[in-house]
């Protein structure tokens, strides 16, 4: 059938030329419903059988693009940080007190958000502290999905014992709240925000042990697997080749909800006093907003742009769960 | 049936044998923690300057010099016997399970609220909004549900404290942090000593007394009239009768138990202004709770809802119901009773979660607020470093949230009969 229907686009292409091929061609992919009078019933339904169309359709929903243009949002604020506004991060952070700042401030043109305790600039610290968020929610995420994608395919390929225990490990620190052990462990190997970040990492392992090891047993069971274990495949081979491929697509999903929490749970453990003083964090802005209960600026500005970007990441994850597969339970 | 409840109590007791040893587990885990984290207890009482003998003896009369398995040994023994310490910088001189048992009445009162309208307004929500997808209504409730889902309760917390905050403190009458229960009413000295038990005296304590008799008139006469045509009318009437048994027989069981221990009240201040008749304590612990409950409320909706939205999504588009509607079935029946029964599982396991880990005060609000809640000792107590304290709030967390697993497990059950567990 795909024959038939490219040996019409050439004949078409001698006919009519390039030009207007393409920008049929175009019309077809981005005008959704569009239908092209010259092609006939047959190729039309062809067309619409494509699932390429038809994933790059469902991405485009309402929902998924404003959750696209907010992480767009956050990332050229990170990206174009020195750009965007004249103060540097030393003059934004902890060791640097501006000498002539007036705390809580309102806004004037030099700072046209008003400023923060000791006199920060508000404007220029949310800006340089999407750089902070990006960067501080990012590393966790890759920590906890890498030790579960290790110890989750370990348990559920060799199953048995092996398994068991692991399973009963995953139990027992699913019945510790996470965040009041972050609070409990990170003052003891110092209290800065790097070692909050990697506590939290290693505390989220266990979802996504139990999580991979679902997707696993899931994969394990087609028909391929057993054909590849036949023909003479080795574990290693089959559990790298033939199984995680398969697997990709629902933890790359699931990435995108893990950045949102950890985006949110990042900025409440700064809210509550434990982080580095002398990084240019939303939530420490929140902290230090709390000690004029009058000025509303320096508190809603800060916790608008986490929601954003916690939203963005949400939105987006939702809407590829939906245009991928919207049977998976993420 | 038989054999199915057989097999039910064998899983519960299994997983309840289960729950032992990971309770020892635990404990020796916190231990562990607390261990590292100990500050020397014995500088808070007597401080760096003083005689180092004095020093040293006292730190071996404690115990710091035994030997690890010493010190384990002693300390899950005192566990098992009931004696949690006592708190040194939080709350001095108070033993730990004491300040368990003053303190979380005040967050079961905060989390109440939450806990019983959420689930049934979130899934009402997430119904309607599957039902008209993609229309207004959808939209605009996914709209709220992210909102609530998105923005950090401790940030809805703030704004809410600074716009409408400071207008409602013109209604209160003081700080929440009283406890005494008369303190309010301005004729009281004392307690008042002829008024115990106060079933009689006044209004509000015989509503309750009331309320427990009608809930068992209710259940008589519906059970005495099981000619009645209607299976409905009566399976309401049976729900509504033991509700209002429950709600009414709280008070009273709380109040025997008080009285066994000699003090005049529940340590719920709702119920005990409400027996004691002290309108001024009921409508300022009212007023200080409201802006605590609506930030909780609003971000717990959004979670359920969201939830109750994509498995409704996923069961519609099943066989059965199209052949159900195809059958000839209500609309609202093919909602309410065939796809919303297929799709509660999750949402019933991120409830009763939910609710575990909602009993152990949200920290953040509670933060905010200054309400003296469990979360708010729990903040207190890791930043003073009263290890005692943390051990003994951990391990009674960790004792609820089992149990909340355990019973969200028993729930699939019964929400699904299908599932057998062997």
């Amino acid at each position: 059938m795909t024959e038939i229907v490219l040996n019409e686009i050439k004949r078409d292409e001698k006919t009519e030329g390039k030009k207007n091929n393409f920008i049929r061609l175009l019309k077809f992919y981005l005008l959704p419903g569009w239908r092209d009078p010259e092609f006939t019933a047959m190729q039309n339904k062809i067309e619409m059988i494509k699932s390429k169309r038809r994933l790059f359709r469902r991405l485009l929903s309402p929902l998924t693009m404003i959750g696209l243009v907010m992480i767009l949002f956050i990332v050229v604020l990170a990206v174009y940080a020195p750009w965007l506004t004249p103060y540097t991060i030393d003059h934004l952070a902890s060791p640097y007190l501006p000498p002539d700042g007036i705390n809580f401030a309102d806004p004037t043109p030099a700072h046209p958000l008003g400023t923060t305790k000791f006199g920060y600039d508000l404007l220029g610290r949310l800006i340089w502290g999407a750089r902070t968020t990006l960067t501080l929610a990012a590393i966790p995420v890759i920590i906890s999905l890498t030790g579960g994608i290790i110890f989750g395919t370990i348990s559920a390929y060799f199953g048995g014992l092996v398994d068991t225990i692991l399973m009963r490990f995953v139990d027992f620190m699913y019945s510790f709240p996470t965040i009041i052990l972050v609070i409990i462990i990170t003052p003891m190997l110092g209290g800065s925000l790097v070692n909050v970040v990697i506590v939290w990492g290693f505390l989220f392992i266990p979802a996504n042990m139990r999580f991979v090891r679902s997707l696993v047993l899931q994969v394990k069971q087609n028909l391929y697997v057993r054909a590849a274990v036949t023909g003479g495949a080795d574990k290693m081979k089959v559990m790298f080749k033939h199984v995680f491929p398969n697997t990709i697509s629902p933890m790359i999903i699931s990435i995108f909800g893990a950045m949102g929490l950890t985006v949110l749970g990042l900025a409440s453990i700064a809210y509550l006093g434990i982080g580095d003083q002398t990084l240019a964090d939303w939530g420490t802005d929140i902290m230090y907003s709390i000690a004029r209960m009058s000025a509303v600026g320096p508190a809603f500005w800060p916790g608008l742009f986490i929601g954003i970007t916690a939203i963005g990441f949400i939105l987006l994850g939702d809407g590829l769960r939906d245009a991928l597969d919207p049977r998976l339970k993420i | 049936m038989i054999r199915k409840s057989q097999n039910m109590i064998k899983y519960i007791i299994k997983r309840i044998l289960i729950m032992i040893p990971m309770l020892i587990m635990v404990l020796i885990f916190t231990w562990l923690l607390s261990h590292m984290m100990s500050v020397n207890p014995v500088s808070n009482k007597i401080g760096f300057n003083l005689d180092p003998d004095v020093y040293e003896r006292e730190l071996r009369r404690i115990g710091y010099y035994d030997p690890w398995y010493v010190q384990l040994g002693i300390y899950l023994q005192n566990f098992f016997t009931g004696e949690w310490g006592k708190s040194y910088i939080v709350l001095p001189e108070k033993p730990v399970l004491e300040i368990i048992a003053s303190i979380f009445p005040k967050t079961i009162e905060l989390m109440i609220f939450p806990i019983v309208i959420v689930p049934i307004i979130a899934v009402k929500l997430g119904v309607l909004s599957a039902k008209n997808k993609n229309k207004s209504k959808d939209i605009l409730i996914r709209l709220i549900a992210i909102l609530g889902a998105g923005f950090p309760v401790f940030w809805i917390a703030t704004l809410l404290q600074r716009f409408v905050g400071i207008s409602l403190s013109r209604f209160t009458y003081g700080a929440i942090a009283i406890e005494v229960v008369y303190s309010n009413s301005p004729d009281l000295d004392g307690p008042p000593i002829d008024n115990f038990p106060p079933f009689m005296n006044n209004l509000f304590s015989f509503l309750f007394f009331l309320l427990l008799i009608l809930g068992i008139i209710l259940l008589y006469k519906n059970f005495n009239n099981f000619r009645d045509s209607k299976r409905n009318k009566n399976l309401i009437y049976t729900i509504l009768g033991s509700l209002i048994i429950i709600i009414s027989l709280v008070p009273i069981i709380l109040l025997v138990i008080a009285f066994f221990e000699n003090s005049y009240g529940t340590g719920f201040r709702i119920i005990d202004s409400l027996l004691y008749n002290d309108q001024i304590y009921l409508w300022d612990t009212l007023i200080h709770l409201f802006l605590p409950v609506i930030s909780i409320t609003f971000v717990s909706l959004a979670g359920i809802t969201r939830l109750t939205r994509s498995s409704m999504l996923e069961v519609m588009d099943q066989d059965y119901i199209r052949t159900a509607r195809a059958k000839g079935v209500l609309e609202k029946d093919v909602i309410n009773k065939h796809a919303l029964r297929n799709a509660l599982l999750p949402t019933s396991n991120l409830i009763i979660g939910g609710t575990a880990s909602a009993l152990l005060g949200s920290l953040f609000v509670e933060v905010t607020f200054n309400y003296r809640g469990f979360g708010f000792y729990m903040v207190q107590s890791i930043f003073a470093g009263d290890f005692l304290v943390i051990n003994g709030l951990l391990v009674f967390s960790v004792i609820i949230i089992l149990t909340g697993t355990l019973v969200a497990d028993v729930m699939y059950t019964v929400i699904d009969p299908r599932i057998i567990y062997r």
